[in-house]
């Protein structure tokens, strides 16, 4: 059997708490991401099972609600075996990695498959006997926001996104997708007046997830990349609605499979998105679910959107990505990073041994024209961590002269989310270098003698006990 | 080139309710508004309340 989310939460457990909570929630009442959120006031994200959740007839429902999967990079670490220890940037580095290997899917029968345990179609299928969560206070309706997937018109790749899928009724779906591969897919039959066979899957291995939001170019098979973040050939089955004209995760908790109406469009949303805002209500296309398959006692995976575990899956796969692309031009690179400030996607930072004044922006417009998420680059020098966000701020401050070393760059594609945007999708970017500049003499950063501090253990000089005791007054976010 | 505003405010003339739009929604006269708060669906020149 292939890894699956049960495999990970097994994992997880050896490492650190999962919270189970056996008291009755109701999903579509918020109850979800109110506890989410409590947690979140005291800066806690635990992975959290919701064991006893109502479905939105507010019945028990025989499914468990999982979130938080994804809200710390130590445990998106673990999902691509690797330590604690290394889920900074050689988490990035090992997320670039394995989606170079492509691993060709393996397609089992329907008796391996556990997806295929419970099968709901027909007069059977009703969205109402699911416990679909309901975030924001402004969201219509409750939401699905995992990975839904179309496989392209000529039928040669499966491409996957994370997207919202509203409940508009028993059989009924919005979805909302910004303009990007699956939106091209659902457009190509559209054209053709043809409904677009899709799926949402809910509930896999993590890997799964950060496997799908890979950025490789349009017609890429999604499914072989993926395999290649789990490091292991992705195991498919045949569909319930169209059969071996498209195949579905195996391993998945649930599987919806549906078509997305031709032509018709509803309106839908607003809903609460990563940039921490209402998206508004727009015209967004609809799917009629056909069926649904799942495990027995499944688990209802959801991600907390606009908040933490949303913004570390933004992150994640963007970073090794585009340090990848900038070292082909710029091979003195260092490290990229995402940090939580910017959602992990509108900020990047950039560290580089700059060998020419020219480095900083060749790399920042190599990682704008990468990801059209970014809206400011701040190209720092390599003794800059940008895992540190204080001391990224500290290089602005100390190492950059606006009227030089700021360019604006205006009406560029950008994320149709970012509230600011003056057009429907156009915004400006922001690139910042704040390096040294190597064409004039530049002051030099202080520093106690390196020899001098690996001689010295503050435990030699004060008493240990004390040491741990002491407040710590400085700005954790930096370590100058 | 003038700043072009994406979003309207309206209210909902069923619960008085107020959440914003796509600009493309905002002289829609065959897809109805939704909303968010009552489920009511309304036509934009329904609503006592614009804001854009």
């Amino acid at each position: 059997m292939g890894k699956d989310l049960r495999d990970f939460l097994e994992k997880l457990k050896e490492l650190e708490p999962v919270i189970e909570i056996d008291r009755e929630v109701r999903p579509a009442s918020f109850e979800v991401t109110g506890i989410l959120r409590k947690l979140e006031e005291r800066a806690l994200f635990p992975l959290v099972v919701f064991k006893n959740p109502l479905n939105l007839k507010n019945e028990p429902s025989p499914f468990y609600v999982i979130s938080n999967v994804f809200a710390t990079r130590e445990r998106c670490a673990l999902a691509l075996d690797l330590p604690s220890d290394k889920a900074n940037f050689d988490l990035s580095l090992r997320y670039a990695q394995r989606t170079k290997n492509f691993l060709k899917p393996i397609i089992v029968k329907k008796e391996d498959a556990p997806v295929k345990e419970v099968v709901v179609k027909g007069e059977d299928l009703d969205l109402r006997n699911y416990p679909i969560v309901r975030h924001h206070e402004m969201d219509p309706a409750p939401y699905i926001d995992m990975v839904v997937c179309f496989r392209d018109r000529s039928g040669s790749f499966y491409n996957t996104s994370f997207q919202r899928n509203m409940y508009k009724g028993p059989k009924k779906l919005g979805l909302f997708m910004a303009t990007r591969h699956n939106w091209e897919i659902c457009r190509t039959y559209e054209i053709h007046g043809e409904a677009a066979p899709v799926i949402i899957i809910i509930g896999h291995h993590p890997a799964f997830y950060l496997g799908s939001l890979n950025i490789q170019p349009y017609g890429v098979d999604d499914y072989g990349i993926i395999g290649g973040v789990m490091d292991e050939p992705l195991s498919l089955v045949a569909s319930e609605t169209w059969g071996e004209d498209f195949l579905v995760p195996a391993e998945a908790e649930v599987v919806i499979e549906g078509e997305v109406v031709p032509r018709i469009r509803e309106a839908e949303a607003p809903f609460g998105e990563w940039p921490g805002y209402y998206g508004p209500q727009r015209l967004s296309h609809v799917i009629e679910v056909k069926a649904v398959t799942h495990r027995k006692e499944a688990f209802w995976q959801d991600v907390f959107v606009s908040h933490r575990e949303n913004w570390v899956l933004g992150g994640i796969p963007k970073e090794g990505e585009i340090f990848e692309a900038v070292k082909a031009y710029v091979p003195t690179v260092k490290s990229v990073h995402f940090p939580f400030s910017g959602n992990c996607r509108l900020f990047c930072y950039i560290s580089l041994d700059k060998q020419e004044d020219g480095d900083a922006r060749q790399a920042a417009l190599i990682a704008l024209s990468t990801c059209d998420f970014i809206k400011y680059v701040i190209v720092v020098d390599g003794d800059v961590n940008p895992f540190n966000e204080g001391e990224v701020l500290w290089a602005v401050a100390t190492r950059c002269q606006p009227q030089e070393d700021i360019d604006v760059i205006k009406w560029v594609k950008s994320s149709p989310l970012d509230p600011s945007l003056p057009g429907h999708s156009e915004g400006s970017k922001m690139i910042i270098d704040a390096t040294m500049p190597k064409r004039r003499a530049f002051a030099k950063r202080t520093m106690v003698p390196e020899e001098v501090l690996k001689k010295i253990r503050l435990e030699d000089y004060i008493d240990e006990k004390l040491l741990p005791r002491l407040p710590k007054y400085f700005d954790s976010l930096r370590s100058l | 080139m003038a700043l072009k505003e994406d979003i309207f405010w309206v209210k909902c003339p069923g619960c008085g309710g107020k959440f914003y739009c796509d600009r493309e929604l905002r002289h829609n006269r065959e897809i109805p508004l939704r909303c968010p708060f009552c489920q009511r669906r309304f036509f934009t020149h329904e609503s006592s309340e614009i804001f854009e």
